[in-house]
């Protein structure tokens, strides 16, 4: 199995503050892995620096065997929600993910990823007129068109009512069938136990702990979310 | 191209073409109001020396020059805090980052396209207007004509340095919006210059191509430093 993503001994800092230290974790192809952490913990700015978006102190990421501060080739093959999605309200979701597929320089099917987030019967409404939650499936839509390898999601069940989180953590699952890795994050214990192969549990800016869920689930059962809680206490 | 066709449908361009209407509807109502002040105020004490600048068509252009500098360079400067600043310091530049474009293409697309649509919006207006200012004056004998060859490439230089300035202006201000990351202070920005600048104009109609000349080189110069800085910046710009 191909390593999509290796972070080794990443370290970040905003002016005094230290958010992230010696951070290391490796995501394999066709996996989802969990970073579940409080808010504040860092997952955020992890995934920045993922995408590029955040300087990396000390240390260094490598995504598809490429280093992401030397080349912005491998963003062309990743997908991400970061944060509440944020879009150009005057547009329709079909123009939305047209312009997107531009950006990204490849082609894909509008329609059929649209119907796959749920979004076919809104696709010529404007964003602004959209609810929250149809709000992050276009989100995700815009992150998943262009067909990448790498998908990293924000807390991406903000704003969805329980049958669309269904949906989406079905969706997830199939998506990782064509071999895509997720990064996932979040600080709701079940979205990493019903979604995750693999977590890590980020705390005071470390990974204090990585598991795979399946494992820890039937190991402590009902309990594994003390288990989860106890590691992040852990010093 | 492709970046070009890109920025130009999310920024909605209609809207603008809207507010370049305005503009040049305002600019001429001005224009045509300033036909008639001179021959008001000779008919009532003589030729005073504060409507001088009313009494001929080199007056009368600089004038015309100056109000639109003035509305352009703001208009530029909108345009400008919409697509450059509220983009990079909005919750956008997440997105906008995430392409696998060169940072530098993108920013460079955006200034192309601010200075671009500035230039070419303040020449064809300011052409009209004075245009149809000196239609007006023949027709209604307002103003004594000045078929000289000199004065239509006067206005056409004149017309084209001025939208290169106002263009400019709207790219300073950019920057300054963008270093407090605001689009108010890009606008306000905007206005001061325009407030220090407009004035100087006017000073020497006979001279108005030198004047705009002069201005529009200090200002390109001051634009292109500064464009080179935020690009220098925004290839290590944190979101």
């Amino acid at each position: 199995m191909q390593t999509i993503v290796e972070v080794n001994s990443v370290e970040k800092s905003y002016g005094q503050t230290q958010v992230i230290h010696d951070c290391s974790f490796e995501i394999q192809e066709g996996e989802i892995y969990g970073l579940f952490g409080i808010n504040g913990a860092g997952k955020t700015t992890l995934m920045k620096m993922i995408l590029g978006l955040q300087q990396i102190d000390h240390g260094s990421i490598y995504v598809f065997g490429q280093e992401v501060s030397r080349s912005r080739a491998y963003l062309s093959n990743v997908g991400s929600v970061i944060e509440t999605p944020v879009f150009y309200e005057h547009f329709s979701a079909s123009e939305l993910l047209a312009m997107h597929l531009c950006y990204m320089k490849k082609k894909a099917n509008i329609a059929e990823v649209l119907q796959l987030v749920g979004l076919e019967d809104v696709k010529q409404k404007p964003i602004a007129k959209y609810s929250l939650g149809m709000k992050q499936r276009l989100g995700l839509a815009r992150a998943i068109i262009h067909r990448p390898k790498l998908l990293l999601l924000d807390e991406p069940l903000n704003g969805l009512d329980p049958i669309a989180i269904t949906e989406m953590r079905a969706l997830m699952k199939k998506l990782t069938e064509n071999g895509m890795a997720i990064l996932l994050s979040s600080h709701i214990i079940e979205e990493i136990k019903h979604t995750a192969d693999r977590a890590g549990i980020l705390s005071g800016g470390y990974i204090k702990q990585e598991f795979s869920v399946a494992e820890k689930v039937s190991e402590y059962g009902e309990k594994f979310e003390n288990y989860v809680i106890d590691n992040m206490r852990r010093t | 191209m492709n970046l070009y066709r890109l920025e130009m449908k999310k920024m909605r361009f209609s809207a603008y073409l809207w507010a370049i209407s305005g503009i040049f509807a305002s600019l001429l109502a001005l224009g045509i109001l300033f036909l008639f002040i001179f021959q008001m105020e000779k008919g009532e004490s003589g030729s005073p020396e504060e409507v001088e600048l009313f009494a001929n068509w080199n007056g009368l252009f600089a004038l015309t020059t100056a109000l639109a500098f003035a509305c352009f360079s703001v208009f530029s400067a909108v345009i400008a805090a919409k697509v450059v600043v509220s983009e990079y310091c909005g919750k956008n530049a997440v997105i906008l980052l995430s392409y696998p474009v060169e940072r530098t293409a993108i920013l460079e697309t955006k200034c192309l396209l601010v200075c671009g649509i500035t230039t070419i919006s303040a020449f064809i207006s300011n052409i009209f207007v004075v245009g149809i200012m000196y239609a007006a004056a023949h027709i209604g004998g307002i103003v004594p004509q000045m078929t000289t060859e000199h004065f239509v490439l006067v206005v056409l230089s004149s017309s084209i340095l001025m939208g290169i300035s106002s263009s400019a202006v709207g790219i300073i201000s950019a920057a300054f919006g963008w270093k407090k990351r605001s689009v108010i202070v890009t606008i306000v920005c905007s206005l001061i210059i325009v407030c220090v600048l407009t004035n100087f104009i006017t000073v020497s109609p006979g001279n108005i191509m030198w004047v705009m000349l002069a201005i529009s080189t200090g200002f390109v110069v001051i634009a292109n430093v500064i464009y080179s800085v935020l690009a220098n910046g925004i290839e290590k710009m944190e979101v």
